[in-house]
């Protein structure tokens, strides 16, 4: 057990033999995050954050939608966003590039198009994902697009194979805390609605720290060079979803953003259907 | 390619009498080419548990049998090649393999070697050539159906067969509409189960002490399978993968699926199957994979098969099926320039 623990623990003991002595075997009970047979924190079950920061990473009022016809149901919720430490330092030219997602988002956000979020973006969704923590590997099996990662924990040298567009994610234990380092991204996922972006440079330390049973504090850091002038960190907890029925449901979207990608080349096209724009690959006409 | 069997000749796998001297070769040059996996369990070998005390079914597991699902009708009740057939057969696999031609996926494999035509034809992208094919796991058995007996899928039901027929009719042209193509072109799902080797035909297996992760290399598909009492998921929402339950009997994983998605189609059964799996580890590097489909709307009984997965070194990749996806907009694009040129459209694909 860390110094960490056992000073919380402490810290706890003493709290409930304020309340009461009944209530202190409870209170652990229902205040510890569960653990696996080798003593480390129980990461496995169905978690999900809450919310507005996937609209935009950075704070920001609430605004209408793209789409006149969905009303105050298209509309796009205020955020304080979740980024440490002031605005996002970016580079002068990557800067100028997310001035020009964030004036074009809905025709260039990759989300739009059901591609994977990439890391930190998926797990900000307003989607929920499961945890299944073995011992060597831990899987993130998003509901969002089917996307996954395999967090190699035994392999700390394991160099990313092919670049992913979820990254390649490497896991150890400090304390009670698991650390993720992903590296080997694609360069097209981006952070949030709001075009905010990064490079394949992209290097994301993500810490995930128990905070009583049913939360975790996540903490990503950012490190792109190319991108941004500093590294820099963004949190929010993660909430585990508490519905006796929860489980993790498909949102296959691919067959929702065919008519987007596709339907201007389907024979009978109606004439407002054009060819998608941010596309990972072009073909010739 | 011609290999020495003609169709048929059932003949020719009995009377083969295959030289020491040529199998001792055919056994040195095979050795690192062709695994060849027993598939019953080792005397004394006790399968590996989980910190949890679960039987440990963790690893990369590749699908390379060459056995087909049905069995050919050359082996009638036969479930098992002879010790000669058998060596005949990697005979042919490695005259198949070296032949440099088409990739044989899932059954095209024996079947070529039975059949003497090493020609694959993929109706709807084209042909693969033998690049694409790994080393198959060969294996004595005829086929991977084990029940009924004779090893062949069973007979229709009369409403099966009706609504094969009524959705083969109501096919949409394959180039009108991406919805033409086939969902695992759309990148939409390669279904449940997906039981073809041919590539990227690998699952990993994470186990926690809750739930079970099986994930399939084809689209980054994860299953995840709650272990216990979970209430089964509401039946008015349907999946394309169906919803998991799994328990521990002794050393196998047990998972039940149901809720499938009319759309999710599995050898002509849709939303009312319950499907029915079983792992089982039989050894370090086998993992029995055993499943069970019942569907009394479109089998008179229901059927069971066995597939051995072997084990991967490799790890899984991230298979960016949709976000590369430029063959399908290719094929709808050559379709409409077909059009201008006023070319005729292909015949609907006959693909589930």
């Amino acid at each position: 057990m860390s110094n960490y623990r056992v000073t919380r623990g402490l810290v706890r003991f003493t709290l409930c033999l304020s309340i009461s002595t009944v209530s202190m075997s409870m209170s652990f009970a229902q205040q510890e995050m569960p653990q696996t047979a080798d003593g480390k924190p129980d990461f496995s079950g169905l978690w999900q954050a809450m919310g507005s920061a996937h609209w935009n990473i950075e704070p920001s009022a609430a605004k209408a939608g793209p789409d006149w016809q969905w009303g105050a149901l298209g509309a796009i919720p205020a955020t304080l966003g979740v980024v440490h430490d002031g605005v996002l330092p970016y580079t002068p030219s990557a800067l100028a590039q997310r001035q020009v997602n964030q004036a074009d988002w809905l025709a260039l956000d990759p989300l739009v198009k059901c591609y994977m979020p990439g890391i930190p973006r998926a797990n900000m969704l307003p989607f929920p994902f499961q945890i299944v923590q073995g011992t060597d590997n831990v899987v993130m099996a998003y509901e969002f697009a089917s996307a996954m990662r395999i967090v190699y924990m035994d392999q700390p040298d394991f160099a990313g194979p092919v670049p992913n567009w979820m990254g390649h994610s490497r896991g150890h234990w400090e304390g009670d805390t698991l650390v993720i380092r992903v590296t080997d991204f694609m360069p097209y996922t981006w952070f949030d609605h709001a075009g905010n972006h990064h490079s394949d440079q992209l290097e994301v330390i993500e810490r995930y720290t128990p905070s009583g049973p049913n939360m975790i504090l996540y903490e990503a850091e950012i490190r792109d060079p190319q991108t941004y002038t500093r590294p820099w960190k963004m949190s929010f907890p993660l909430y585990r979803r508490m519905e006796a029925n929860a489980q993790l449901l498909e949102f296959k979207c691919v067959e929702f953003s065919e008519e987007l990608i596709y339907g201007y080349l389907n024979k009978d096209a109606p004439a407002d259907r054009v060819p998608p724009r941010g596309m990972p690959f072009t073909i010739q006409e | 390619m011609k290999t020495r069997y003609q169709q048929g000749s059932t003949q020719s796998f009995r009377n083969q009498q295959p030289s020491a001297l040529r199998v001792t070769a055919l056994a040195l040059t095979l050795g690192m080419l062709i695994s060849t996996h027993a598939n019953a369990q080792q005397p004394g070998w006790q399968p590996p548990l989980t910190q949890d005390g679960h039987p440990d079914l963790q690893g990369v597991w590749a699908n390379n049998s060459s056995t087909p699902l049905e069995r050919p009708e050359i082996f009638g009740n036969r479930a098992e090649l002879t010790d000669e057939e058998f060596r005949d057969l990697l005979q042919q696999a490695e005259e198949v393999r070296a032949s440099g031609g088409d990739a044989l996926f899932g059954d095209g494999f024996l079947n070529a070697v039975i059949t003497g035509e090493v020609r694959s034809y993929d109706p709807s992208t084209g042909n693969y050539d033998s690049s694409w094919m790994v080393d198959r796991n060969m294996e004595n058995r005829t086929s991977l159906i084990i029940d009924p007996p004779n090893g062949r899928l069973p007979p229709m039901t009369e409403e099966g067969r009706a609504r094969a027929q009524a959705r083969a009719s109501g096919r949409l042209s394959p180039t009108d509409t991406y919805l033409g193509r086939p969902l695992q072109e759309r990148c939409i799902t390669y279904g449940m189960p997906y039981i073809m080797a041919g590539y990227n035909s690998y699952y990993q297996i994470v186990q926690s002490n809750t739930s079970v992760a099986i994930i399939q290399e084809m689209i980054h598909d994860v299953r995840v399978i709650p272990i216990g009492d979970k209430p089964p998921l509401d039946e008015r929402v349907k999946l394309w993968h169906g919803d998991s339950r799994g328990w521990y009997e002794g050393n196998t994983l047990v998972v039940e699926t149901k809720n499938f998605s009319g759309q999710s189609l599995f050898r002509g059964a849709g939303e009312n199957r319950t499907f029915i799996e079983r792992y089982t580890r039989v050894a370090d590097d086998v993992l029995e994979y055993q499943f069970t489909v019942e569907d009394p709307t479109t089998w008179e009984t229901p059927w069971t098969a066995v597939i051995n997965y072997t084990a991967s070194e490799d790890p899984i990749f991230e298979y960016a099926c949709h976000e590369g996806n430029y063959a399908l907009m290719g094929i709808l694009s050559g379709a409409r320039a077909a059009e201008r040129a006023g070319q005729v459209p292909d015949a609907p694909i006959d693909a589930e």
